[in-house]
């Protein structure tokens, strides 16, 4: 009896364990490409997930319609929220396990290395003349690598200062042009017990962003453009004048005092509650401040960065322009259904998204009707209009450690840790772009 | 029955599961990890052999150095303050006090939140604007005391280590309470007769029987404070400057931001080998004969 119980026993268990390893190598396999009934299904990964994001509401929208329209090629969306989803990509392309479609960082080092090793289709010979044509000015060039194309746009986003006008005039401040009036709004907004200016330096690329700009009003694109080749010149008079104005805003009381435990949320939070006059930041911030909940909005005046009376740079010089889109996977096993996908949601979000507030187009918007756009839409493509040059977000220009670096300095000169030549000194030991600007 | 489980074959069958899923999880990440970490490679495409020097570099790289001072400064912030305080509760808690129950539950109501939430509550109660500390500090006449704990230099890494620390009071509390529970009631009622006072009850009877939990929430609480990553994390993300880095932060900073792999696999290796080593120390230290 004992024995039979014994045998029976180590049977049930072995069975048990064979039966679960099967169950779990089977179902869990791929996922990716899966195909069932003779039907193509396409995998797509993005970060819009956010309340106040519109193209949270739109993907899953445009990606229905697609799916009722196509039943033969059925596409399966998950979204993830921002630096997770940057890190889940990164993970998942080296693990070879990357979806048929994903969100790619527009402007460079973040495809980069991917585009680099091979990881990304390259989609130049299914382009037809037909879609570039349908494109807005400039974006064909924008996509263009080396020659090759990889993605089609969707937004362009770029940084403008945002003004809360009522906390101005308030202050008795005069909304500013230049770095002096700049200075000039600071203390009186500083007198009249008002935060002048937000940072989340906590994540510390919105520091990074007002030197970049400082830096691009100071020195003049082409001259920062030239720095990106050649590190070397960013220990330049110019560059060492541009890291004084931004230390010296900082010292001005500029910013708020808790800067560095502020991150890019709780900023965009004490903006749109009113907490702080200014804001430099992409377009993207947009929708949150004409949010119903936002206790700024329609008080809120978006302007272009002041011009600096010693500076070379000019208003028209534009920050961002990044082009952001969607990439296709090299080893996706249906590469044209999937660049199907990718000009129908390209074009789709693009026009769709830019009438809902979610970037500026990268597609023709003619025929479209934009009487529902925000005002704060309305001047941020207004602005882009003036442009005669774009330099996008400088972290992703610059190779990741020579970002992190590049971030890293600037969080120093915040808080006064480094004089402005130390600063361009070891600005200089950067690394040289690689991308081909 | 009691034969199928002194059976080899069926302790095997057992034990098998969980080994296979041991060794996939933890063994085999931990030799490819080895491996990656004498790589130079950004995370895709073909990584360049390069022996050990990620570890020549890392020993030199002030920021590695800084971490893992951050480390151990957490670590003797674990044994020397969170410690003792669990050992009180317990030994308070243990000696049939009033509410027992309801205290045990209440200490170790932290253990059971997720961290990610302790660090928004925490960074919350610390904020400089509307923070409930600095609204504290101002309402009892301290108002000159108020900052930005997270965000400054010389207080970012205290303010850091408290909300850990706070969070598992209750998890050593609990193991160190079941310590003191099994202390045998005759030993303690011998000591009473003898006249003992409640002291010295607790000081030459019960820690000294308590001994072997205490080494386990040494060890615990030492490799707690070596490979504290979440809290950290979301907290300050290892900011302002590095000053609250620690080498799990720098690790995925390394990997994550920098695409640095192979580096960032050096300094997880550290981790591990640093833990290995410290379980090792306490334990012959903490020798029971």
């Amino acid at each position: 009896m004992k024995a039979l119980l014994k045998k029976s026993a180590s049977l049930i268990l072995t069975l048990g364990i064979v039966s679960s390893l099967a169950a779990c190598s089977s179902g869990s396999s791929g996922g990716a490409q899966g195909e069932s009934n003779g039907k193509i299904k396409l995998t797509l990964w993005d970060q819009s997930v956010g309340n106040t994001d519109p193209s949270a509401k739109l993907l899953p929208e445009i990606v229905e319609k697609w799916n009722s329209e196509h039943p033969d090629i059925q596409v399966e969306r998950t979204g993830t929220t921002g630096e997770q989803y940057k890190t889940k990509v990164k993970t998942s392309i080296a693990a070879g396990e990357a979806p048929d479609l994903f969100y790619g960082m527009g402007g460079g080092s973040f495809m980069q290395p991917y585009i680099k090793s091979g990881n990304v289709l390259e989609i130049s010979s299914y382009l037809t003349d037909d879609i570039k044509e349908r494109m807005g000015p400039g974006m064909a060039e924008a996509i263009n690598m080396d020659g090759k194309i990889y993605t089609l746009p969707v937004y362009t986003h770029i940084a403008n200062l945002y003004v809360n006008t009522e906390l101005f005039e308030q202050a008795g401040a005069k909304i500013p042009t230049t770095y002096n009036e700049l200075l000039d709004a600071i203390e009186k907004l500083k007198a009249a017990g008002i935060t002048p200016a937000v940072i989340g330096e906590k994540d510390r690329w919105p520091g990074m962003y007002w030197y970049d700009i400082i830096a691009m009003r100071q020195a003049g694109n082409a001259a920062v453009m030239e720095a990106f080749k050649d590190p070397s010149k960013w220990d330049s008079t110019d560059f060492v004048a541009a890291a004084t104005k931004m230390q010296q805003l900082a010292q001005a009381g500029a910013f708020n005092s808790s800067m560095f435990s502020m991150s890019y949320d709780e900023m965009l939070g004490a903006f749109n509650a009113g907490n702080g006059a200014m804001m430099f930041q992409a377009n993207w911030v947009n929708a949150g401040i004409e949010d119903p909940s936002s206790a700024v909005k329609g008080k809120v005046k978006v302007i272009p960065f002041p011009v600096f009376e010693d500076g070379k740079g000019t208003n028209t010089e534009i920050f961002g322009g990044a082009v952001d889109g969607f990439y296709i996977n090299q080893n996706t096993k249906h590469p044209k259904e999937a660049v199907e996908f990718l000009m129908y949601l390209s074009e789709q979000l693009g026009t769709q998204g830019f009438l809902a507030g979610a970037g500026l187009p990268s597609w023709k918007t003619d025929a479209l009707d934009t009487s529902s756009l925000s005002s704060l839409d309305l001047s941020a493509a207004d602005i882009m209009k003036t442009a005669t040059s774009f330099i996008a977000w400088w972290d992703n220009i610059l190779p990741a450690e020579s970002a992190e670096a590049h971030k890293n300095l600037i969080a120093q000169l915040l808080a006064g840790d480094i004089t402005p030549e130390e600063f361009c000194k070891q600005m200089a030991q950067l690394k040289p772009t690689e991308l081909s600007l | 029955m009691n034969s199928v489980f002194s059976n080899k074959g069926t302790i095997a069958v057992f034990v098998l599961p969980t080994l296979i899923l041991f060794c996939g999880i933890v063994l085999i990440p931990i030799f490819v990890s080895s491996y990656y970490s004498l790589l130079d490679w950004n995370g895709v495409g073909r990584g360049t052999f390069i022996g050990l020097d990620n570890y020549v570099e890392m020993f030199k790289d002030t920021r590695v150095l800084n971490s893992i001072k951050n480390s151990l400064l957490f670590a003797g912030a674990s044994v020397f303050i969170q410690l003792p305080i669990s050992l009180v509760l317990a030994l308070i808690l243990a000696s049939n006090a009033k509410g027992e129950g309801f205290y045990r539950t209440v200490y170790f109501i932290p253990v059971l939140i997720s961290t990610v939430v302790i660090a928004q509550l925490w960074s919350k109660i610390y904020n400089a604007d509307y923070g409930l500390l600095n609204v504290l500090l101002q309402n009892i006449g301290l108002a000159h005391w108020a900052q930005d704990w997270l965000g400054q230099k010389h207080t970012a890494l205290a303010a850091s280590f408290i909300p850990t620390l706070w969070q598992y009071v209750g998890y050593h509390m609990l193991l160190m309470y079941a310590g003191a529970k099994s202390v045998s009631q005759d030993v303690l009622e011998a000591a009473r007769m003898d006249g003992a006072s409640r002291l010295r009850t607790a000081w030459s009877i019960m820690i000294p029987l308590m001994k072997p939990i205490l080494k386990v929430s040494l060890v615990f609480s030492v490799i707690g404070a070596f490979k504290v990553f979440d809290l950290i994390y979301v907290l300050t993300g290892g900011g302002p400057f590095y000053t609250t880095e620690v080498p799990s932060t720098l690790m995925y900073a390394t990997i994550f931001d920098t695409f640095r792999y192979g580096y960032g696999s050096a300094i997880s290796v550290f981790i591990i080998v640093e833990c290995l080593v410290c379980t090792i120390l306490i334990n012959s230290l903490f020798k029971t004969e």
